[in-house]
C-alpha cells in the first residue's frame, strides 16, 4: 500500500529506460524546461527490473559524474523492485534525473512530481 | 441576499466587486474613484511566475521590482501569491514600503503559508497601473538554493475614471476600498 502525498506539482513518468552500458550514467527523466521559470523535480516512485543478473542501480543528477540523490539500491535477478513515495526521501532537484547501473540491459522507470507553474 | 464580496476573502479567490460597481483605490496616500467596466482572471501560470534567483545559505535577495505584474493605465490587479521554494518573501509596494507589517517586524510569505492558508487569501494584494510590487527573498535553509520562485494568480480589472467623485466631498454612495499600496 502506498500513500499519495499532498500534491506539490503534477505527476509525470519517465519512459522505461534500458541501461545501455554498465557503470555509465544516462538520462532517466528530462525536466520540462521550456517555460521562462524552471520547474523542479521530486522523485516519487521507482520501478526497476533485471533478468540479466543482480544489479546495483543509482539514481541521481549529472552524467559525468552522476551524483546520487538517494543511496544506490539492489535489484535481484528476475525480481521486480519497487520503491514508492512512502519510502523515498523528498529530494527536489532542478535538473534532469540520470541513472547508472552495474550491468547493461536492466530496466528502470520513475514517477516524478514536477513543481512549477 | 447579495453575495458578499470583499478584499482578502477566505477561500478560493473571488473578484472583489462586479462590473459596474465603484471602487476607491487607495494609492499614494489618496483614494481615487473608478467604475469597474471589465474583469477577467489572471491564471496561475508560467508567465506570471517570477524567479528571484539563486541564494546562498541564509542569503537575502535584493528588493526586486516585479515588472511582469505591471498593469496598463486604468487597470488594477487583484493577486495572490505562492512561494515555491524554501524562501521567505517580504512584499513591498513602493520599494521602501513593506506590506504585512507590525510595529517592529514584518510577516512574510513562505513555503509554510499554504499549510495554514491553502487558498492564499492572506497573501492577497492589489496593484494599480504601474505602482509596482517588490519582493525580497531570504533563503531559510542551511544550503544554497538555485532558485526562489513565486507564482501569482488573480483578476484584472479595467476601470473608468469617475472624476465627479473626490475623496473630500462628493463620494459615491457605495464603493469598495482597494488597498493598492502600503498604509504607512
Amino acid at each position: 500500500m502506498s500513500t499519495q502525498l499532498t500534491p506539490r506539482g503534477i505527476r509525470k513518468s519517465s519512459a522505461v529506460i534500458t541501461i545501455a552500458a554498465a557503470n555509465v550514467a544516462q538520462n532517466l527523466y528530462l525536466r520540462s524546461a521550456a517555460g521562462t521559470v524552471g520547474r523542479t523535480i521530486i522523485l516519487r516512485k521507482i520501478f526497476a527490473y533485471s533478468n540479466i543478473g543482480n544489479v546495483t542501480i543509482t539514481i541521481g543528477i549529472g552524467l559525468a559524474p552522476l551524483v546520487g540523490i538517494i543511496p544506490p539500491f539492489y535489484v535481484l535477478n528476475t525480481l521486480d523492485m519497487q520503491l514508492t513515495e512512502d519510502e523515498i526521501p523528498e529530494v527536489e532537484v532542478n535538473v534532469n534525473l540520470t541513472v547508472q547501473a552495474t550491468i547493461l540491459g536492466c530496466l528502470v522507470q520513475v514517477e516524478i512530481e514536477e513543481v512549477g507553474s | 441576499m447579495a453575495k458578499e464580496l470583499h478584499t482578502y476573502k477566505a477561500g478560493p479567490i473571488e473578484q472583489v466587486v462586479m462590473p459596474g460597481e465603484n471602487v476607491g483605490i487607495w494609492v499614494n496616500k489618496t483614494t481615487q474613484f473608478y467604475k469597474v467596466v471589465y474583469i477577467e482572471p489572471i491564471t496561475r501560470s508560467d508567465p506570471v511566475t517570477f524567479d528571484l534567483g539563486a541564494l546562498a545559505a541564509g542569503g537575502v535577495s535584493i528588493i526586486t521590482q516585479i515588472t511582469l505584474l505591471q498593469m496598463p493605465d486604468l487597470e488594477f490587479a487583484q493577486l495572490r501569491m505562492e512561494v515555491m521554494d524554501d524562501v521567505s518573501c517580504i512584499l513591498y509596494q513602493g520599494r521602501a514600503d513593506q506590506r504585512h507589517k507590525l510595529q517592529n517586524v514584518v510577516s512574510t510569505v513562505n513555503r509554510f503559508s499554504p499549510l495554514f492558508d491553502r487558498d492564499g487569501h492572506q497573501t492577497e494584494f492589489f496593484e494599480f497601473e504601474d505602482n509596482y510590487i517588490f519582493l525580497q527573498a531570504t533563503n531559510q535553509t542551511a544550503y544554497a538554493l538555485t532558485q526562489a520562485r513565486v507564482v501569482f494568480w488573480g483578476y484584472r480589472y479595467v476601470l473608468e475614471y469617475q472624476k465627479q467623485y473626490t475623496e473630500k466631498g462628493n463620494m459615491p454612495d457605495i464603493w469598495t476600498r482597494i488597498p493598492a499600496t502600503a498604509h504607512l
